[in-house]
């Protein structure tokens, strides 16, 4: 993203967000790779003045991040909202030091949850540790915050707390560009006593970080962070923050309104001035009501929660529907239809994805338990595999998997458990539990354990982890996971190449009747990553018995059809869709299913 | 409400290239002097779940979400798509309907049918453009290029110069697909369903 200061973009949240830690003379950048802030990182490794890595996770990422505020440069953290949960760690002590070079770190949050497995309030845990929360209303906002930020970090010494959300991140809106400012780096900050969190520094610390927080709220007295839009003659206060303004300002409310760009900490002097000028005050905000309790804290009375939903997104039919039940709008809003009652459509594996003859062949097996983790492979979890009886967060199977095994041992419960755990989660945090399955293990439990390697981090569109190297030229890291847990102690683990299913099929077979610990490392290259594309296969409608076998590996170019002199109903593959992976020719139990290339040396 | 405002809307399957149509739309409005405010939807939706996004063009915007009922255009990239989000368009609101179908889970596994008789009644009841523009593309050479065939066709309902859309385009796509881009730009613009 080059350009002149004063050109405009259409750029998305993102992509702003990215630009203004360029324009603030950035210079570290770390991220781990997790839907809605994916591009931040993508984005800001475009400029050659950062240095920019998506770690092995967010405690990796944060960590970096730390090391390079430490050394007196300024940094920026981007996660999603649940990574700031395995950051927790070092971030909760991480806000007793002093920032040295401009910290920012970056919460992507999902009210609605899109795409995450919860929806959590990330203004919570930017209070409960101590952060600067600032949030941002539109892409223009999300740059000129990012730079703000930094500044607030380094003159209160305070690391601060970007909030944006999904529909922040991704909608897109006209950016005016500004030149890069070079910051000269502080160097290293060699104070022990302010960088060794070990008591009894630790505690002069916790009043350190009282007393910044207290100062950040003087400056929130008069900041222009937050402004005041005053409406003649109404007796109602509105306050709200991000994106929700704008869908505020769509309804044009006889209100004033009391916009916050630094939602923490809110000047409580300020509050009781502009508050005290209303008799009303309602709080609009997305998931928590944490506008509305500080405001309680503070003793000033005010409404909230109690007209609008305490999850997913506040859209303006949503806001509509919140100030009618208020009483603030006179009629009653109509009601958000937003589509047509219709046949769904939820995601399913991609074409030629190396996960589908997995799922397809456990389907079919013995496996009673399977205990699923996040990632592209969460989708097994819906019709047609069905395959997931857990999902709840990255690495958490393989842990969990132990408690099961060990609570079913001791009231006799011998079958088979199976848990599948993706390359990316495996190096994220599934090493440490891989560890710990070591640990008071016996030989006779019986555990599967299945690392799908594609080796990329394909949910969030193939960004790179340690096993991608293996595959891609251009990766540096090479982590081989067979050779890593030999080396760990494991003694039974196989490799099989996923598209070989009648292999597969047999080896999983054995494995799962195996009584004992077993690990099956099943590789295939992700399908849209590596770009599989080979000739395409096509069904022999003559041969084809319509069994379904092909059907129900649920690849989406495959569909029963009428042929035309044919009575029954006859598989076929969309050639157009078809990127050759062969499981549906192997899966036919009749042959009826060739490769187009095949036919082609047959003269076909 | 702002008069001038143009609520497009887009629905299609993940994989589409949804997002790139979005960026198109956006930067063109913008260029032309425009304030746009857009929307797209990713993230676990990428993996051929329903996708959709919008863009809003006008003096001022708001907000980037589009009020039900006040859609202005929806290019759908699929007709099951089109259907389900004909709802959020104004009663005389139209739709730019690309005709190559991709078959949900439920459909394929045979526990529900493709709407066929819902998506010929959309077609009789609102004003709806059709085009086969993935076989038109592959006709041309690249079944990528059906999306900009289809914005070919939606630029024609909108206030923005043609020597900007094909500028916007050319800035989108790699240097040695500019040619077959503009071919399907023109198609699509003189298309007339």
């Amino acid at each position: 993203m080059d350009g002149k200061a004063g050109e405009k973009r259409a750029l998305t949240g993102n992509e702003a967000i990215a630009r203004g830690f360029y324009e603030a003379g950035g210079v570290v950048a770390s991220s781990y790779p997790g839907s809605p802030t994916v591009e931040i990182l993508e984005k800001t490794k475009v400029y050659e003045e950062i240095y920019g890595e998506f770690s092995t996770n967010e405690k990796v990422a944060l960590e970096v991040g730390i090391g390079g505020s430490f050394s007196g440069a300024r940094a920026m953290v981007s996660m999603k909202h649940v990574g700031v949960n395995i950051a927790a760690d070092p971030l909760m002590t991480f806000t007793l030091t002093p920032t040295n070079g401009g910290f920012l770190l970056v919460t992507g949050d999902d009210p609605g949850l899109a795409s995450s497995q919860n929806e959590q309030d990330n203004r919570v845990l930017g209070k409960f540790a101590h952060l600067g929360i600032l949030d941002p209303s539109d892409s223009q906002e999300a740059k000129d915050y990012t730079k703000k930020a930094l500044e607030i970090s380094e003159h209160f010494e305070i690391p601060m707390l970007l909030r944006i959300t999904s529909r922040l991140c991704h909608s897109r809106s006209v950016v005016v560009l500004e030149d890069r400012q070079e910051v000269k780096s502080k160097g290293i900050n060699r104070s022990k006593e302010k960088f060794c969190m070990i008591p009894p520094g630790s505690r002069r610390a916790q009043m350190f970080m009282k007393e910044r927080l207290q100062k950040l709220e003087e400056y929130a007295y008069d900041t222009e962070l937050n402004t005041l839009e005053e409406k003649q003659g109404s007796d109602t206060l509105l306050i709200t923050s991000g994106l929700v303004y704008y869908n505020l300002k769509e309804v044009e409310p006889e209100a004033s309104i009391w916009k916050l760009g630094l939602v923490y900490p809110i000047s409580k002097k300020r509050a009781k001035e502009i508050t005290s000028q209303y008799k009303r005050i309602i709080v609009i905000e997305e998931m928590m009501p944490f506008i509305e309790n500080e405001l309680k804290l503070m003793g000033i009375e005010c409404e909230g929660k109690k007209y609008f939903e305490y999850t997913g997104e506040l859209d303006v039919p949503d806001i509509e529907e919140g100030l009618y039940q208020a009483g603030l709008l006179k009629n009653k809003p109509e009601g958000s239809k937003r589509f047509v009652e219709t046949v769904s459509r939820p995601p399913l594996f991609c074409t030629g994805c190396p996960h589908r003859p997995t799922f397809d062949i456990l389907k079919k097996s013995k496996a009673k338990v399977v205990v699923g983790d996040i990632g592209c492979y969460s989708l097994a979890a819906l019709f047609p595999f069905e395959q997931s009886n857990s999902i709840i967060s990255m690495g958490a199977s393989i842990g969990m998997t132990k408690g099961i095994r060990k609570a079913m041992s001791l009231t006799k419960e011998e079958e088979p458990l199976v848990t599948v755990i993706g390359d990316g989660t495996f190096f994220h945090s599934g090493l440490p539990t891989f560890v710990n399955l070591l640990h008071q293990k016996k030989d006779n439990e019986n555990m599967t354990f299945i690392v799908l390697d594609n080796r990329t981090t394909a949910m969030t569109g193939g960004q790179h982890n340690g096993s991608s190297g293996l595959y891609n030229e251009r990766d540096d890291m090479r982590v081989g996971i067979k050779t890593l847990l030999e080396t760990m102690g494991f003694d039974r683990i196989k490799e099989i190449n996923q598209y070989d299913y009648k292999a597969a099929e047999k080896l999983f077979k054995e494995e799962i009747a195996y009584e004992g610990l077993s690990i099956i490392v099943v590789n295939g290259p992700c399908a849209l990553r590596y770009n599989l594309e080979k000739p395409y296969f096509y069904v022999d409608p003559k041969i084809c018995i319509s069994c379904r076998a092909c059907i129900r590996t649920n690849c989406p170019p495959l569909r029963m059809i009428e042929y035309e002199g044919i009575e029954k109903l006859k598989s076929s593959i969309d050639k157009d869709m078809c990127v050759g992976c062969s499981v549906c020719a192997q899966v036919c139990p009749v042959n009826a299913i060739k490769s187009s290339k095949a036919s082609e040396k047959e003269g076909e | 409400m702002n008069k001038l405002i143009k609520n497009i809307m887009f629905a299609g399957v993940g994989g589409q290239g949804l997002i790139l149509m979005t960026r198109i739309i956006s930067q063109a409005a913008m260029k032309d002097d425009f304030d746009i405010k857009s929307n797209d939807v990713v993230g676990l939706s990428q993996r051929g779940g329903m996708v959709w996004g919008n863009v809003r063009i006008g003096k001022k915007i708001f907000s980037p979400n589009i009020r039900p009922g006040e859609g202005d255009i929806l290019v759908a990239m699929e007709p099951l798509e089109a259907l389900r989000w004909s709802a959020k368009l104004r009663d005389d609101g139209l739709i730019i309907m690309n005709s190559k179908r991709f078959y949900p889970t439920i459909v394929q596994q045979e526990k529900e049918e493709y709407p066929e008789v819902a998506i010929e009644d959309l077609k009789a009841n609102m004003n709806v453009i059709e085009i086969n523009a993935f076989e038109e593309a592959k006709n041309l050479g690249k079944k990528q290029v059906a999306n900009v065939m289809l914005l070919g066709i939606l630029a024609k309902h909108l206030e923005i110069k043609v020597e900007t859309w094909k500028e916007t385009i050319k800035d989108n796509v790699p240097e040695k697909a500019i040619d077959l881009n503009m071919q399907a730009f023109d198609l699509g613009y003189v298309y007339q369903g």
